[in-house]
């Protein structure tokens, strides 16, 4: 059986608690019973869009830091975010060429650290590495667990719901990283939503930006929020009781956007605490409160009021 | 480069100069090679076919034309290109339309280092930094959601962990080692 590490990010547990209640949840006893730890020391990936932005050696030190960490436990690095996953793999691509690798081994050799790979076999006396694994969360419940697991899973199947699934662009793109899915059409969320009893809705514009990557909604939060605007009027129009998304950068967009235009919103959430309703759990522990769109209107679809 | 470049621009650096569409000091001839050099490839293979602008979800909204900035680039027009590059979401469109595989997403991003070493850095920048060194995160913790936190029995966020402090003054090790805290200007807040 495979084993894991929770990579969480800054955004979860900083801003949406219930998302990392969720995810222990589906993952603990409770659900699946995983294989999987907390790696305490952990930092920010570093955020694409401020690090690699500005300067790729610091942003490939840092994330390289967070890689040997994985590597000591020798598990795979399982991120809940699409920032998280980009930046990771990225930088295992990037410690490929030996030259960079050494370079930033110099460098981690300040804190005693060094990226090597995990070893995968010997062959004589050499040991082939191969790169420290980053996995996405949908990507473990969909190949992993499987989606008839899921579907086992589900006591409560969510019947009466419409969901509206956003991917968000790093899960699909660039493709010269990421192949966990089919950057054209994508399945795997919807399928996770299907799996769960309820309707996944399809809508215009289904895999465009929610607009805030890249440092979009820190730069010119406007922008940012007229692309969520797009978005969220195509969503409506598919009468989508909620957003389902696999990031949480995407969640904060459109959890917080929502409110500079209209009254009262779509209730976002993550793919996660979709699924951990689907498997029975009390919504109270979900975090809600900490969501700016109220989910008061979701949850009283769910009960059937 | 060399041919590629023949064929789209001969001549016609001279004769935008002559008929003062653009100054001549305005230029800078290696602004390419310094976007490859920042990780981005080589713009002067770029057909201007559009594609990029055409998937573009940000040009629906303002005045963002990724196959101009492309052009900026080949023409070596810097100052033109210094802060419109903010407004790119990185969404990866354009690199998966790019028929001459220039990834213009990554020269964004090329060019964003650039503009950091210009000194046109945006606040933000700063503050994510900031917050890094202080906390080993980018987001701050926020009291609120520590309360609910705390309902919910989940731990303490890493960053209020006694251990944590070991994370924080290796972070700023590597900051400070290389050289990021002078690059930003956020000197006072790294205690290497």
């Amino acid at each position: 059986m495979t084993s894991y590490a929770y990579f969480f990010g800054c955004i979860i547990p900083n801003r949406y608690p219930g998302v990392e209640y969720a995810v222990r949840w589906v993952c603990g006893k409770e659900g699946y019973d995983l294989d999987v730890m907390d790696i305490k020391e952990f930092s920010c990936c570093p955020v694409p869009g401020i690090f690699y932005s500005s300067d790729k050696d610091t942003w490939l030190l840092l994330a390289s830091r967070n890689l040997v960490l994985g590597q000591k436990e020798r598990r795979e690095i399982m991120t809940v975010c699409n920032g998280c996953l980009t930046s990771l793999l990225k930088a295992t691509e990037y410690l490929k060429d030996p030259k960079r690798m050494g370079k930033v081994n110099r460098m981690l050799a300040q804190i005693g650290k060094k990226y090597t790979g995990i070893p995968r076999k010997t062959e004589g006396r050499r040991r082939i590495m191969e790169p420290v694994k980053v996995r996405h969360y949908v990507d473990v419940m969909t190949n992993d667990i499987g989606l008839e697991e899921v579907q086992a899973h589900t006591k409560r199947p969510l019947r009466n719901i419409k969901a509206a699934v956003h991917y968000g662009c790093h899960y699909l793109r660039p493709t010269e990283n990421q192949t966990i899915d089919d950057p054209n059409d994508p399945v795997k969320i919807d399928k996770i939503v299907e799996a769960c009893g309820a309707t996944s809705v399809d809508y215009d514009d289904k895999l465009d930006c929610c607009g805030a990557g890249g440092g979009v909604r820190s730069h010119v939060v406007e922008l940012a929020n007229s692309l969520t605007e797009d978005k969220c009027r195509n969503i409506a129009a598919a009468e989508a009781d909620c957003i389902v998304t696999g990031c949480p950068f995407c969640l904060l967009q459109f959890d917080n956007a929502q409110k500079a235009f209209t009254k009262d919103g779509i209730p976002v959430m993550h793919v996660a605490q979709f699924q951990a309703l689907a498997m029975g759990i009390d919504p109270i522990s979900l975090g809600f409160d900490t969501h700016h769109v109220s989910a008061h209107s979701f949850l009283r679809k769910l009960r059937g009021v | 480069m060399g041919e590629v470049e023949k064929v789209f621009l001969s001549g016609l650096h001279e004769k935008l100069v002559e008929d003062k569409v653009i100054d001549e000091p305005q230029l800078e001839p290696d602004f390419a090679k310094e976007i490859v050099k920042y990780g981005g490839k080589d713009v002067m293979t770029c057909l201007q076919c559009g594609n990029c602008t055409g998937v573009c979800p940000i040009s629906l909204k303002i005045n963002y034309k990724t196959r101009s900035i492309i052009k900026y680039c080949q023409f070596g027009l810097k100052t033109l290109t210094l802060g419109t590059q903010w407004v790119c979401a990185t969404c990866y469109r354009c690199y998966e339309h790019c028929p001459s595989d220039i990834n213009p997403a990554e020269v964004m991003i090329a060019l964003r280092h650039i503009a950091i070493r210009e000194g046109v850095i945006p606040p933000f920048i700063k503050v994510a930094a900031t917050n890094l060194v202080k906390y080993g995160q980018s987001v701050k913790p926020d009291p609120e959601v520590e309360k609910i936190r705390k309902e919910l029995e989940l731990d303490d966020v890493p960053s209020r962990g006694a251990e944590y402090a070991k994370v924080i003054r290796e972070i700023n090790v590597l900051i400070h080692a290389a050289g990021y805290d002078k690059l930003i200007g956020i000197e006072e807040e790294v205690k290497a």
